[in-house]
């Protein structure tokens, strides 16, 4: 029982929440082993495209279906911009609530801050676990794509992957400090919550407004969605543009999270 | 202030206040806590302990006064202080698919250096089974563990919110024999209760909060002086009068009250202070039954309060 752990917050989190991890880590691999097979019938399939093609074309822009007769396309519209989308940022609004302000209401916050731990520290090894979870989510997708590339025909670059998977991670990384930010801010899970849900949702709706038409373009420039996807990471590669703003905003979150929690009275 | 036990207080407040917006939690609160002693906080709900916990901690910041906890002012002394603390918050719901071992464990990694096998040693002084999930236990057990966390580090001050609750009263005569112990071995031990009895065997010295300010801080002996016992007694063969005659002049003894029963008198009272004088009063009685209940401090607390309240 001797103090030797090098990040005890960190491990903590990390060992509490493996049954979680599992959980989620099933659903990434289901969602992905369900519709990636399904490309040649629905992505390169002529009838489904005249399907698409009858439906509401602001329909098809705001999903991002204009795109699907490409594997990478299909790839990122159906997992990265919508389903895993989805389960990420649930996930990321969800964890990071449950880091401070979470474990705030509970009052189990108030027992590890009496302890030997700083407040800077508690934001920085428990924003870490939360990023060690998503960067596994988004490994584990990358995995299954590049996996399931050739048997579903998708003709993706694997070189272009892990630019898909940073963006990927950067975006729930985005949600889930803005949850622990204003978790930090405020102690309070409904606020934490809302904030790390907001990023995600308003995100997602400006980008897909923003599609409709040339006028709104413009809205694209605050959705967090379209910097991680306006680029087309599968099909171009990496873009290093939108994730040094997903990652720089999330840094700059963190820094807020640091100081304000250790700037306020705990709450119960 | 507190008695004359150690050099350095382990605690000083000087005028600590807290506010939140308009509500004052706490109120200019002047306290000396000697080291190695043990100070009880007495006060109802709200009328402050925790708050004054949770200023000593660093959970939350004084609005104005200052607070110094072995030597150092908590926000500056930071972890290094806080791994010199033991801290048994009041509302403690430990949570979690873990095993009480693995929690100690936990806390034990973010604590001052917990000796081998300390944390098993306290489970099993007060019966503590560390192998089960947390999240099944009950009310009391929970509790326990959050004694082991703060008692497992052997730590120079010991803060704990309301400690002997949802304990059995095996348990809590256990834990206070481990207060005494702490004390003993020149640990500080700071605690509240909003039941006196429940902390007067183990406390040199209580503080009554009431509403955010200090009442008193007296020495429990003091207390025993204006402690208030309840006596019931059978005198047989003897009339009613003859027992008013030799009771009533007493001065310790109120609430009298005489019921004739058969040929004798049955007897009920209140004696405040000192026994002595009862005792020797009824020596002279034929005495059938006597009960003679444990002081109860709080009581004399509250009719000193009221005493104070009255005057100002």
């Amino acid at each position: 029982m001797r103090p030797t752990t090098a990040l005890p917050l960190f491990t903590r989190a990390l060992a509490s929440s493996w049954r979680s991890l599992i959980g989620w880590s099933l659903g990434v691999i289901a969602a992905l082993s369900l519709y990636l097979p399904l490309f040649a019938s629905i992505g390169g399939n002529g009838q489904m495209k005249d399907l698409l093609a009858s439906l509401p074309p602001e329909l098809i822009t705001s999903l991002g279906y204009d795109q699907i007769s490409t594997g990478s396309g299909y790839t990122q519209a159906t997992y990265f911009g919508l389903l895993g989308f989805a389960l990420l940022m649930i996930a990321a609004t969800a964890w990071g609530t449950a880091a401070i302000a979470g474990d705030e209401e509970t009052g189990s916050l108030e027992l590890t801050l009496a302890h030997g731990v700083g407040r800077v520290q508690v934001v920085l090894e428990r924003t870490l676990a939360v990023l060690v979870r998503l960067a596994w989510l988004g490994a584990l997708s990358c995995l299954m794509v590049f996996l399931l590339n050739d048997s579903a025909g998708l003709g993706i670059d694997p070189a272009n992957i892990p630019g898909m998977g940073a963006a990927f991670v950067g975006l729930g990384l985005l949600t889930a400090t803005s949850s622990i930010a204003v978790g930090a801010l405020t102690g309070r899970r409904a606020f934490a919550t809302a904030a790390g849900a907001g990023v995600a949702v308003v995100g997602y709706a400006l980008n897909a407004l923003a599609n409709q038409s040339a006028d709104l373009d413009a809205m694209h420039n605050f959705s967090p969605y379209h910097w991680a996807y306006g680029a087309s990471p599968l099909a171009n590669g990496a873009d290093w543009g939108g994730l040094g703003l997903l990652y720089g905003l999330a840094a700059v979150l963190i820094a807020v999270a640091a100081v304000g929690l250790s700037r306020r009275d705990l709450v119960n | 202030m507190t008695g004359s036990i150690g050099g350095d207080p382990a605690i000083e407040t000087s005028a600590l206040t807290k506010r939140y917006g308009r509500v004052t939690a706490l109120d200019g609160i002047d306290l000396a806590v000697a080291t190695g002693s043990v100070f009880g906080v007495i006060g109802p709900n709200g009328a402050g302990k925790t708050t004054t916990m949770r200023l000593l901690l660093d959970i939350i910041r004084p609005s104005s006064g200052s607070v110094r906890v072995l030597g150092e002012a908590p926000r500056e002394g930071g972890p290094a202080l806080r791994r010199r603390i033991g801290f048994l918050p009041g509302d403690l719901r430990p949570e979690g698919r873990v095993s009480g071992r693995e929690l100690m464990r936990h806390y034990a990694s973010i604590s001052g250096l917990v000796a081998d096998g300390r944390a098993e040693q306290i489970a099993d002084r007060l019966g503590l089974d560390l192998t089960r999930q947390v999240r099944t236990l009950s009310r009391g057990n929970r509790q326990k563990l959050g004694i082991v966390q703060a008692f497992m580090h052997d730590p120079a001050l010991l803060v704990l919110d309301e400690p002997t609750s949802g304990l059995d009263p095996l348990v809590q005569q256990e834990f206070l024999a481990m207060v005494g112990e702490a004390s003993a071995n020149g640990q500080t031990v700071f605690l509240s209760s909003h039941v006196l009895s429940e902390i007067q065997q183990a406390a040199d010295a209580v503080a009554i909060l009431r509403d955010g300010r200090l009442v008193t801080v007296s020495d429990v002996e003091s207390l025993r002086l204006t402690a208030v016992r309840r006596v019931r007694l059978t005198a047989a063969d003897i009339a009613e009068d003859a027992v008013r005659a030799a009771l009533a002049p007493l001065p310790q003894l109120t609430a009298l009250v005489l019921a004739a029963i058969g040929s004798g008198v049955r007897v009920d009272a209140t004696v405040t202070g000192d026994i002595d004088p009862f005792v020797k009063a009824i020596a002279r009685f034929h005495v059938g039954e006597l009960t003679v209940e444990e002081p109860d401090l709080e009581e004399s607390v509250l009719r000193l309060y009221g005493a104070r309240e009255g005057s100002e």
